[in-house]
This record gives structure tokens, C-alpha cells and sequence, in this order.
């Protein structure tokens, strides 16, 4: 059967040019972030090496920090990422014995904007590894205060100066776009010179003077006694012998600082009595999102004589520790300062009737009266351990985290 | 690269060498033509309908078509006429083909005898005068024509299938090739719709218990498509989600999703739902769109007949019998965003042998890519990151028919593909660079039919992007599934007319996959039975029931799942309709749903994970639906159209709760050494969400050329605890979509086609992490506007039969997304060269 043949060319034609002429693109798809958040954010990352001389063996965790709201001791900031490198990947064969090493081990952490920051970190010590008797496991745990922090055994660590020790300032740069640079070839170190000595403060409260956990504006100074607990239950191993307590020597000149000049030497450790929001559970005051930084919006309390300031308030009642039986424990035969910590089985501390808005730290402002609600009693250890209650150990809060309930870490000043 | 691509232009030009074969809606203008004819037949204007029907039979041929011109031949008295079209309707090789030979031989008789009494006359004695009145002659005359017409229609008539028979319509009695998988358009009822998914029997549109939309192959080429979903627009009803170029989502009246799992898509029967996963790959169905018969769509639940995951609707892809197409037929396509295509596809038989065997390769670059090249916090884990899909696929299926209803067909297909994947909750952009593969095995043996098949999957798939540092979630996976089915149908009188149809069916699936853990293994077995019943016309009854076993159903251990419906039909006249359904359907939990384990690294903490846990306790989601519909036609006019009222209860929706702090003994995961900021675990909600709606469409061929279609759906979900804001399912689904399209095609070698889809905008919830603090993963609402899609076709006939050209524009309308996350959905246009030598 014969077909018929094309019966217009001409339309043939314009139709291969019009196809010829679409079909010139073949250029590579657009980049084009949806409306996925994390798309739209532009980022890079700072990697290195972790190098560990240490007889410890366990999960090294490194933890990055804004440069301007350090960890303690220096600061009260707290971490914005962390990364975990298991002690396999570190330790290698030499997991199961106590060789000092160095061993080295690769790390990144990601996504981290433009930016200056901090790097510390500590070998999450495994003692039963070695199968020590008794021997306390890998005990770290982000998600609550109470397992958030080194204990003894634990080795520090962070990125520091070699030759001076000091901790270094990490800049994430930009290009002439605006685009971050990562940052590479990063030394995070750790050493035995870095062992933590002693478990967290763990501590319980009882009032020594002025009644009972309530503070009233005409109620006087309230004398709280802090006292060392053990706390053994679950995933909280807590045993302190008591608290390390120190005078502060930052230029380590040998001679205690004295920052605010009133003549007494500053120590360690530190307390605040810290607001808590006016909601079920340990949130604290004006920092709902729980990332340690005064939220954009919260309640601005009045100050005194002055009005409300416009912004959030870190609401803190001027308290102290009762420095007598400290400073003669620092103090040697001799009556010269002792410049080594020394433990103490038990603290004082002071609180009084007054609210403070500690937003700018060096320069807290007193507020109008006294801020209905709860306050937290915040201990700050010289290693940077610290200690508070109440916490998730509280009979109200520790069954739905999986932890023994300790009915002293329930304690809290209130103001009615 | 450069070579290729030089390459790849210079084919795109040697395409567009020459051009397409061009209808409309050919079913529908056939049907006009045949009932105009009909109409002047029955008025004896016989030479005006005959040429009528012949022009039907032009545009598309139908036996029956035939069967009709031979009878209106016989009535007008052209004799040698009607011979010769009988004989053609019997090399059709009709059922009725003895019954028709009768015909013939008979009509041989009256010939010849006629020839004899022609010679005789010439030596015969003259005639006696006439009676006396001229009057008294002719009433005589036309008597004596009407009785012997009558005697000839009594002894040729078929002698079934009469039931279905139409005033204007001759029905020959058995119809060849009318299966539950091909051919049911050749219904008795020459270019009556015919569908076979609604009550797995064929059987005409109107008779359907469901509201059922048909795509055709006409519609499919016509409309220049490259995949299905898009084809899928074109359903009223239907929620269409393009995320990817080789990823989309669909649904059937709302709860569409990233992972839509509410329709069942199959494939002659054969499922294409990826049980294990609760999604269907669209991209990776080994089925070309040149391969496809056509697309029936069940708007409404299905779980009476097709079980767990028919509940919104079934989508059943039927293709081209074996040896039903050309011997030879290639089909090259390329555009922009580096598509190319290219198929060839051969239909054939030997003796009562028939085969369809086709190979094909297709790629498309993405729309969009989300992350660039060479970033410091981005690696690519997509082994292309351009390509949004790219496969190369074979089929091959084979028919052998001992006798008459007793064939044994035997098919399998391979694709190894590389596309894309949406997964659910914190997961974003997979890569998946899979094998899928099928092996089918059908026989009849009159009114049993076993049906079996092995579906495979394998392959690799991850996130296309991860933050350097962070741990992957790359996986391999290897699922396959077995599944046996036994059907028997069977018609009986019992107070009326009854169309009996009962099944069982067993199915084994098997599922190696990472996030799942071990090995996963289930056995699933159901039966079910539906029978129509021909109360009194014009009233019918259908009931349908089906049981599912389900291995975790009853709180973990081994349970049921009951699907019942009832729909009652009423046909007052001549293709008017009215129905009215209830039913309930289900849907199962998925692997993923029931066994799942997955750490998902926390964005930027590579510490911390947040987990998602599977849950063997779920109970399936529910569907209890109620549905209006009414579906007519003016055949005449070559118009149909079908309007459907619906309502949806659906409970028991399977979520990912919110994250949950696990206790401080199970935060660690010494696997990964993470700490686990969390666990989210499916769960059933409590809510109960009603989904009301409105769905309307009408398709005309008013004059040869010209086709139009129009649809509208119209639909709201409320939920009876959360207030509209935080209710996904109800800020998801579009409250309008409409589409509409228009072909025309000239009679000489050209055709046009232009269609649009509207789709109202709608407010997407996810979970994403929060901005500042990432270890806070909490629900996001992302508004996602209207958008409107366009597609234009022109099509050329370069050589009649043998060479067609197109070219096509797809997305033409303004770029948007479909998905707050999925890809900037921009134009492409292709040109295509199809040869049939």
C-alpha cells in the first residue's frame, strides 16, 4: 500500500525550527532553596582533629559556644552545638587499656553560621570499660541539668592556645559574598592535666535563718545552708565530697582578685538565685526557649525609681555566699591567702529581700519590689560544673524523665 | 558531555523531519456520528445513516459498527450490500460469528433465488392483473416487506445481550476481546464508555457503582503528557502533587501528602502501591504512556473489592492487549531541562500466540535543585544531583488462547531508574536509585480466573543533601512481594437478574530495609464477593463485602478488616444515571509505619538525633464515605458529563506524634553515639476529619475535530477537635480545582490541544526544626499559593499512518511549587517523532 507523501514542507520546517530554537537550553536546573528553613540559611563548618593524651577512655564530646556567652566558669552561656565521637572511632584497639596515647580522631561540626566561637569539650569517662570495680559508665546527657555536665574522672579539653593554654577564639569568616568559609584544621585537645577532681555541687538546701523557703520584702537577709548530697539512682551518679572552693586569681598573679574593689577577695564558688518563669516546670524567667538568652519578648519588670527599661528582664535577688568560714579556710596558718581549692562541707548563703535585673551583669539594677514567683538556688563550681535546684531529680518532674525522684531537689525560694 | 549534548540537539532536529496522526475525543465523536445514523436509519433514511455509521467506523472502528451498517444494508433492501459488510463483521471475528454465517448463507439463499426467479420471469406466462385498487396494492406490498423484514431480524438477532441493548442499537450477542483488563471498550453498546475497575467485570460507565473518569490513550497522546500524574489532573476530584520532576503525590478528594497513601494504583490488576513504603513510585513503573490502553479512576472507596489502601480511590493503568497495536512502532522525544526519550514498542502474534514487548529509555533534568555545588556545609549525596528521573525499562507481554474463554497470559517488565522521593516528617529530598521488576501470570478458564504476580523493588536512596559531618541516612532496600488471586464470576436469575462475582486472594511480602531493622515478613489473605442484582429495571442493586486479614490488625496480633458497600443504581432512560453509595475502606499501616527505627540527625548538633519509631499496634485509617452521583449523556451531541456529592469520614489518620523526651536511660544510641533529643512514633489520631465535596465534569465532541473538557471540584475537610490553623488535612486540601482542555483537529494533518489546571492555594504543616534552637522540632505552617498549569500540543502529520511530529509545551503557565518544599516548577518545551513503519 503506498503512502502518501509529506504534503507541506514548509510546515515540517517551521516546526524543526521552532524545536531546534526551544530545545538550545540545556543549561543546568536552577538553584532555587524551597521553603524549607534550612535551605535558606547559609552556613559552613568547622572541622579538625581531636588529639587525646589521656589514660581515660570514653566518648570524647566537643561543644561549640558563642564566644560572647561562654560556659562556666567564665560565663553562664550555654552550648549551640555539640558532637559526639565514640570512644571506638578515638581509642581504636587501645579502647580496652590505659596507654596515655595521643590518639586522634577527626571532627566536625556542621552548619555553623559566620561567627566567633568557643570550643570545649571532655572525654566522657568509662571506667567500667576496664572493668574496674566499682566503675562508673559514660554518664553524659544533654537533654537534663543534672546529666549535663563532666564528673570526676571526666577529662577536660577544648581548642586552646599550645603554647599558652589559653582557650582560642574560633572565627567562622565570609568571602566577599557574604558566604561563611569553613574552618578547618582545628586542634581540640585533651589531658589527664584536665582530669575534673570531684563529682558536680550537688547540694541540698535548708534555711538556716529567716523561717522558711518564702522571701517577703520585709522578711530580712535569709540564711540558706547548702550541704553536699550524694545522689545515686538511675542515670544521676552524683557523690561530692563537698564544695571546691577557691579565691579567684584570673591574672594568675597569685594574689585573689578583687573585681568589684569592696576589699573582699573574690571566691569560688558562685551562687544566683535566678527567677523561674511563671509556668509548670524549670524554665527560667524571660527564657522560655530554653537557649539561655533573654528572649526578644518577655515581661519587663519595673525598676526602682526608674520605670520599666523596655526590655526583658534576668531576674536575680542579690545573694552571696557567707564568706566567713570561707576565707578562713582559705586562709593558712600563716593568715596568708591559700591560692590551692580547697573542699568545704558545706556553704552558706545569703539572700536578700532584693530583686536585681542582672541583664547587664557587671552593672545589675535593683528592680521594684520583689518579683512574684519561684527563684532557683544556682551554684557555680570553679571547674565549671554547676549545680541547681530545683531540678529534674524533684519528685514532680523526675518520673516522666526517667530519673529517681530526690525530694530535696525540690527546694525553692518563693516570693508570694 | 558537549559531544552528547550536540548530539542529542542534532536528534531533536532530525526529528522534527516530519509529523502526527490527529482525533479529538474519537469515542465520543463516533458515538455522534453512529447515533445520527441510528437515528436516520430508524427514520429509513437509510443511504444518510449508512454513510453516518461508516464515518463512526472511520473515526473509530467497532465491529458492532458493522453488524449495524449490514443490518440498515438488509432493511433498505440492498442485499449485495449487506452481504458484503457481514462478511466484513464476520473477518472481525466476532463471538456471534456462526449466528452472523447463518445470516450470510441465508441471505446467499434469497440472493440466488432471486437470480433464479429473475430467469425464470423472462419465460414465465404474464402476470394476472392487478387488484383493483392501487391503494389495496401497495398496503399490501409494504405488509408483505414489514413481515418478511420481521421473519429475517427474528432469525438473525443475536441471541444475547440483549439486556444491554439500546432502542436504536443492534447488538450482536457475544462480543470478542471484552476482558477485566483490555478491550472493554468494544462493549456492546458501540462507543458506550466502558470500564472494568468498579466492579471488576467491564461494564459500561453508566452502570458503575463509583464515580469512575476514563483516560484514553486518544486523551493521553493527545494531551503530550510525560507522566502520569500529570495525566491525572484532568480527574475531578484528583490532588495532584508535583515535587520533583520524577516525584508526585496524588490523592482523591484531599488528604494528599508528601508519601500520599490513600489511593491504590494498579497496573492491569497488578499493584503498584508500594505496600512497605505507602507510596506509589510513579516514576518507577515499568509501563510506558504509549503502552497504556487507557486510565480508569474509581473516585471513592474501593476496599470492597481491591482491600487495604483503596480507600480514596483506585487507579487502575490498563495497557494494550498483546498484539492489539502496530507491529512496529518507535518514538523519540527531547527538550529543554535535557529531556530525551525514546521508546519502540511491537505488538504481534503466531497463530493463538499474541504478544506486546517494548523497550524505552527517559530522563529529565530537575526543575530546581535546592542546594548548589561546592557549598561548606552541603554535601551532595546524589550520585547526579541535575537529573530528577532517568530509567530504562522492558516489557513483554504475551497471551495464548486455547479456546474460546480459556487464555493464559504471561508478562513481566524490568526498570532500572534513578528518580526522586519526598519521605514523611524531618526527611526531605531522597535520591533513589532503584530496580523495580514483575512477573505476572494470568489464566481463564471460563468463569475462573487465577491471577498471580511477584512485584520487586530494590535498590539505593538517601537524602540528596546532608551537612558535611553529619551522619547518613543512605540505605538499601529490597522488597518483594507475592500474590496469588483466585476470581470467579458468574450471572444467575434469582428474582431478577444477578451478576455474581467472588474471590479470594494471599499475598506475602518480604522487606529487607535498614530503618525497618531485621528482615519484615508478612501474610496477608482476603476474600470478598459482590453481586449485582437487576431488581427491576430500571432499579439495580449492588453489594459488595470484603475481608482482610491483616497480620498486626488487632492491637499487634492477627485481625480483620471489613469493607462493605451498597450502591443502588437507577437508569430512568437511555444513558441517565443515578446512584447512590455507601461504603467504608481502609487503609493498612505501612512497614515504615509499623516497624520503622530512624535516627534523623538533628540539623547542625551532629550529637543529637531525634527518633522515629514504628508502632505495631496501629489500627488501620478508616473511611465510611456516602456519595451522590449522576452521570448522562446526549449522544447525539457528543456530550457526557458526571456530577458526584460526596462525603468522607476519615478516622484513625496515621501521624507521627510530636516528639516526646525519652527518659535519661534511653537518650544515647551507642549505634550511632548520639544523643536522641526525642522520639516521634506513629500513631492513630483521634481526630475525625469529614471531607465534603462537589465534583462536575463534561466532555463534548459537538462538531468532527473538536473536543472539550471541563471538570470542577469543590471540596472542604474540617476536623471535629482541631481548629481549622492546626488541622494539615484540612489547610492541605485545595477547596477548588478546575481544568479545563480543548483539541481540535483538522482533517487533513494537523492537531491542536491546550489545557489548563487551577489549583487553590492551600496552607502546608510540617515539622521542622526550630530556627534558633534546633533540637526543637516543632509543626511550621507554610502558606503555598495558587497556581495554574498550562500545556499546549501541536501535533503534524508528516506521512498518514507512518509519521508523526509534535510539539509540545508543558508548565506553561507562571512557575510556582506544589509543595512548600518541593521543586520551582518551570516551562519545558519537547518535540516529539513518532514512526510506525
Amino acid at each position: 500500500m503506498s503512502r502518501p507523501t509529506t504534503p507541506s514542507w514548509k510546515r515540517t520546517l517551521g516546526g524543526v525550527l521552532l524545536a531546534a530554537l526551544l530545545t538550545t537550553g540545556c543549561e543546568s536546573p536552577s538553584v532555587v532553596p524551597t521553603a524549607d528553613g534550612r535551605q535558606n540559611l547559609h552556613t559552613a563548618r568547622i572541622e579538625g582533629t581531636l588529639v587525646v593524651q589521656s589514660k581515660a577512655r570514653g566518648n570524647a564530646v566537643v561543644f561549640l559556644y558563642d564566644v560572647a556567652r561562654p560556659p562556666p566558669p567564665a560565663g553562664t552561656g550555654r552550648p549551640i552545638a555539640f558532637t559526639v565521637i565514640p570512644a571506638e572511632q578515638l581509642f581504636g584497639p587501645a579502647l580496652t587499656t590505659d596507654t596515655l596515647g595521643p590518639f586522634t580522631a577527626p571532627f566536625t561540626l556542621s552548619l555553623v553560621p559566620a561567627g566567633t566561637y568557643l570550643l570545649r569539650g571532655f572525654i566522657d569517662a568509662d571506667t567500667c570499660r576496664s572493668g574496674a570495680q566499682p566503675c562508673r559508665p559514660s554518664d553524659f546527657n544533654p537533654w537534663y541539668g543534672v546529666t549535663s555536665e563532666p564528673n570526676a574522672g571526666d577529662v577536660g579539653g577544648g581548642a586552646v592556645d599550645p603554647t599558652t593554654g589559653a582557650t582560642l577564639a574560633l572565627t567562622v569568616t565570609e568571602d566577599a559574598d557574604g558566604n561563611p568559609l569553613p574552618l578547618t584544621n582545628v586542634s581540640v585537645s585533651f589531658s589527664d592535666t584536665a582530669r575534673v577532681p570531684l563529682d558536680r555541687p550537688a547540694f541540698q538546701v535548708s534555711v538556716l535563718v529567716g523561717g522558711d523557703h518564702v522571701v517577703t520584702t520585709g522578711g530580712g537577709t535569709k540564711v540558706l545552708r547548702l550541704t553536699p548530697q550524694t545522689i545515686r539512682g538511675g542515670a544521676v551518679d552524683q557523690a561530692p565530697p563537698g564544695f571546691l572552693v577557691s579565691y579567684v586569681d584570673a591574672n594568675k598573679d597569685g594574689v585573689p582578685d578583687d573585681a568589684n574593689k569592696d576589699g573582699i577577695p573574690d571566691v569560688w564558688p558562685r551562687v544566683v538565685v535566678r527567677k523561674l518563669a511563671n509556668v509548670p516546670g524549670l524554665l527560667e524567667d524571660n527564657d522560655l526557649d530554653r537557649n539561655g538568652i533573654l528572649d526578644p519578648d518577655g515581661i519587663d519588670y519595673p525598676r526602682a525609681g526608674s520605670g520599666r527599661d523596655g526590655q526583658p528582664d534576668l531576674v536575680v535577688l542579690a545573694a552571696g555566699l557567707v564568706m566567713d568560714p570561707i576565707l578562713s579556710a582559705l586562709t593558712d596558718e600563716s593568715g596568708n591567702p591559700r591560692m590551692t581549692p580547697v573542699v568545704m562541707p558545706e556553704l552558706q548563703v545569703a539572700v536578700r529581700p532584693l530583686a536585681l535585673d542582672a541583664r547587664d551583669a557587671a552593672a545589675p539594677a535593683p528592680l521594684e519590689g520583689l518579683p512574684q514567683g519561684r527563684y532557683t538556688v544556682v551554684l557555680i563550681q570553679s571547674t565549671g560544673q554547676t549545680w541547681r535546684v530545683p531540678n529534674e531529680l524533684a519528685p514532680a518532674f523526675a518520673p516522666a524523665a526517667g530519673l529517681t525522684p530526690v525530694e530535696s531537689q525540690a527546694f525553692t525560694l518563693e516570693v508570694p | 558531555m558537549k559531544a552528547f549534548k550536540t548530539l542529542e540537539r542534532a536528534g531533536v532536529l532530525a526529528l522534527c523531519l516530519c509529523a502526527s496522526q490527529a482525533l479529538a475525543d474519537a469515542r465520543l465523536e463516533a458515538r455522534r456520528h453512529f447515533r445520527s445514523g441510528m437515528s436516520l436509519i430508524a427514520q429509513k433514511q437509510y443511504d444518510e445513516g449508512i454513510a453516518e455509521l461508516e464515518q463512526a467506523y472511520a473515526i473509530k472502528p467497532h465491529p458492532n459498527v458493522l453488524f449495524n451498517i449490514a443490518r440498515a444494508y438488509q432493511d433498505a433492501g440492498r442485499v449485495p450490500e449487506a452481504l458484503d459488510t457481514y462478511r466484513r463483521y464476520v473477518a472481525s471475528s466476532p463471538a456471534d460469528a456462526p449466528t452472523v454465517e447463518a445470516t450470510i448463507a441465508a441471505l446467499e439463499e434469497k440472493v440466488k433465488a432471486a437470480e433464479a426467479v429473475a430467469e425464470t420471469d423472462k419465460s414465465a406466462l404474464p402476470m394476472p392483473p392487478p387488484p383493483a385498487s392501487v391503494q389495496s396494492q401497495q398496503q399490501l406490498g409494504a405488509l408483505l416487506e414489514r413481515l418478511e423484514k420481521a421473519i429475517e431480524r427474528a432469525e438473525s438477532m443475536p441471541t444475547g445481550g440483549a439486556s444491554a441493548a439500546t432502542s436504536s442499537t443492534y447488538i450482536p450477542s457475544v462480543l470478542p476481546g471484552v476482558s477485566e483488563t483490555a478491550g472493554a471498550d468494544d462493549g456492546a453498546v458501540p462507543y458506550e464508555e466502558r470500564v472494568v475497575t468498579a466492579s471488576r467485570r467491564a461494564q459500561s460507565s453508566l452502570e458503575a457503582p463509583n464515580a469512575t473518569t476514563v483516560i484514553t490513550a486518544e486523551d493521553i497522546r493527545l494531551s503530550g503528557a510525560t507522566s502520569l500524574p500529570e495525566l491525572l489532573r484532568r480527574v475531578p476530584g484528583a490532588d495532584v502533587m508535583s515535587l520533583g520532576v520524577g516525584s508526585a503525590n496524588v490523592s482523591l478528594r484531599g488528604f494528599n501528602q508528601r508519601i500520599a497513601n490513600k489511593v491504590l494504583v494498579l497496573v492491569d490488576g497488578r499493584t503498584e502501591y508500594q505496600d512497605f513504603l505507602g507510596l506509589t513510585l510513579w516514576s518507577s513503573i515499568p509501563i510506558g504512556l504509549d503502552e497504556i490502553e487507557r486510565i480508569e479512576v474509581i473516585r471513592g472507596p474501593g476496599s470492597a473489592l481491591y482491600g487495604a489502601n483503596a480507600m480514596l480511590g483506585v487507579i487502575n493503568i490498563i495497557t494494550q492487549a498483546p498484539g492489539s497495536g502496530p507491529r512496529a512502532r518507535f518514538n523519540v522525544s527531547g527538550g529543554t531541562g535535557n529531556s530525551v526519550a525514546g521508546s519502540f514498542q511491537s505488538h504481534g502474534n503466531s497463530g493463538a500466540l499474541r504478544y506486546r514487548a517494548a523497550v524505552a529509555y527517559t530522563q529529565a533534568d530537575k526543575w530546581s535543585r535546592d542546594y548548589a555545588s561546592g557549598r561548606p556545609d552541603i554535601v551532595l549525596r546524589d550520585p547526579d544531583p541535575d537529573i530528577g528521573m532517568r530509567g530504562a525499562r522492558g516489557t513483554l507481554a504475551t497471551t495464548y488462547t486455547f479456546a474460546e474463554g480459556r487464555t493464559v497470559g504471561l508478562s513481566g517488565g524490568v526498570h532500572r531508574y534513578a528518580t526522586e522521593i519526598y519521605p514523611l516528617g524531618l526527611l526531605r529530598n531522597y535520591f533513589m536509585d532503584g530496580l523495580n521488576a514483575y512477573v505476572k501470570g494470568d489464566v481463564e478458564l471460563g468463569p475462573l480466573k487465577l491471577k498471580t504476580f511477584w512485584n520487586h523493588i530494590s535498590g539505593h536512596a538517601g537524602p540528596q543533601y546532608e551537612a558535611i559531618g553529619q551522619r547518613s541516612l543512605g540505605t538499601d532496600i529490597s522488597s518483594n512481594l507475592f500474590n496469588a488471586e483466585l476470581l470467579f464470576a458468574r450471572a444467575f436469575q434469582l428474582a431478577g437478574e444477578h451478576q455474581l462475582n467472588v474471590g479470594v486472594e494471599g499475598r506475602l511480602k518480604r522487606v529487607a530495609w535498614d530503618y525497618l531493622g531485621p528482615l519484615r515478613e508478612e501474610l496477608h489473605a482476603a476474600a470478598f464477593v459482590q453481586d449485582e442484582w437487576r431488581l427491576a429495571e430500571p432499579l439495580r442493586l449492588v453489594a459488595s463485602y470484603r475481608v482482610d486479614r491483616h497480620p498486626l490488625l488487632d492491637n499487634g496480633t492477627p485481625g480483620l478488616a471489613h469493607s462493605p458497600r451498597i450502591s443502588a443504581l437507577y437508569i430512568p432512560i437511555e444513558g441517565h444515571a443515578f446512584r447512590i453509595s455507601a461504603a467504608s475502606a481502609f487503609r493498612e499501616p505501612t512497614f515504615l509505619e509499623s516497624y520503622t527505627r530512624l535516627l534523623v540527625p538533628v540539623q547542625g548538633v551532629n550529637g543529637a538525633s531525634a527518633m522515629t519509631t514504628g508502632n505495631t499496634s496501629l489500627r488501620p485509617e478508616r473511611l465510611t464515605a456516602f456519595e451522590l452521583g449522576y452521570r448522562g449523556e446526549f449522544a447525539e451531541l457528543g456530550m457526557d458529563w458526571d456530577v458526584a456529592l460526596y462525603q468522607n469520614r476519615v478516622k484513625d489518620l496515621i501521624v507521627l506524634s510530636a516528639f516526646e523526651r525519652l527518659p535519661a536511660n534511653e537518650s544515647y544510641d551507642p549505634a550511632t553515639g548520639n544523643y536522641l533529643v526525642g522520639r516521634s512514633r506513629f500513631q492513630n489520631e483521634d481526630s475525625i476529619y469529614t471531607a465534603r465535596g462537589v465534583e462536575a465534569g463534561i466532555t463534548l465532541a459537538p462538531v468532527d475535530g473538536l473536543g472539550l473538557k471541563a471538570s470542577a471540584a469543590v471540596q472542604n475537610v474540617s476536623s471535629d477537635l482541631e481548629d481549622k490553623e492546626d488541622c494539615g488535612p484540612c489547610s492541605q486540601a485545595p477547596q477548588l480545582k478546575l481544568y479545563g482542555g480543548i483539541t481540535y483537529r483538522t482533517k487533513v494533518d494537523l492537531e491542536f490541544g491546550v489545557d489548563a489546571a487551577f489549583t487553590s492555594s492551600t496552607t502546608w504543616i510540617e515539622r521542622e526544626p526550630n530556627a534558633t534552637d534546633p533540637t526543637i522540632l516543632e509543626p511550621h505552617a507554610n502558606a503555598l499559593g495558587a497556581y495554574t498549569i498550562v500545556n499546549a500540543r501541536v501535533g503534524y502529520t508528516a506521512v498518514k499512518n507512518t509519521v508523526d511530529v509534535a510539539l509540545i509545551g508543558s508548565q506553561l503557565g507562571a512557575a510556582h511549587s506544589q509543595h512548600p518544599f518541593g521543586n520551582r516548577i518551570e516551562r519545558r518545551v519537547y518535540a516529539t517523532l513518532t514512526v510506525t513503519p
